[in-house]
């Protein structure tokens, strides 16, 4: 399944905090509803972006690895 | 110290920074476990006390080097710009800044003073207390 994303944000490359930093800003700059297409490399990324959803009320639509890489459908709840 | 919030469900978690510059490698963590906690809707501070003060000395940040396996390393500032871009708050205490003959002017911009009671207060009032 594929989702539509508003927008795209690449943080490959980028460690521990960058992803969670700039997927919040992010957010945090669109519409409630509107969904995120982010995509990682750190290790780290999936445990924190589940991590990270929980606590902001978010969701993770999904959640997939693509050529090495993470890549996360988010969509702002809140 | 906390700030009142109306938004209740929001946690607050308290960080404890006790090294200062004879360990770059222990520099860097608080900054960024508080960057990562602020990132998750939390409100953040970070308390220096025993030779944490060190870290926020002017001239500091920028010659500490945070380092890294294999050579290179960035520069402490690059972690605590990236806090305080996440409105993580960074209060020192008095004595320390006395044990290591600071002043305020000594500080960084966007340092906070508080002393043992408001710290204690904060502790309290934390959801978590996380000391290095």
């Amino acid at each position: 399944m594929t989702f539509a994303a508003d927008q795209v944000l690449d943080c490959s490359g980028m460690l521990c905090p960058m992803p969670v930093v700039k997927t919040t800003k992010a957010i945090k700059a669109m519409q409630v509803g509107q969904v995120l297409k982010m995509i990682a490399t750190d290790p780290g990324a999936p445990p924190d972006m589940a991590a990270w959803a929980r606590q902001t009320g978010n969701e993770i639509l999904q959640e997939a690895k693509e050529e090495g890489k993470f890549v996360f459908y988010i969509k702002r709840v809140r | 110290m906390w700030r009142e919030r109306e938004d209740e469900d929001v946690k607050r978690v308290l960080y404890v920074q006790t090294h200062g510059r004879a360990t770059p490698e222990r520099s860097a963590t608080p900054f960024f476990l508080a960057t990562a906690a602020a990132a998750m809707d939390n409100e953040v501070a970070i308390y220096f006390t025993m030779n944490g003060p060190q870290l926020l000395a002017r001239g500091a940040p920028e010659e500490i080097v945070v380092p890294k396996a294999g050579g290179g390393g960035r520069a402490l500032r690059f972690f605590i710009d990236q806090a305080l871009d996440m409105d993580v708050r960074l209060f020192v205490c008095q004595p320390s800044l006395d044990l290591h003959g600071y002043t305020m002017d000594d500080m960084i911009e966007g340092v906070e003073m508080i002393g043992g009671a408001a710290f204690n207060d904060m502790a309290i009032h934390a959801d978590a207390v996380i000391s290095f």
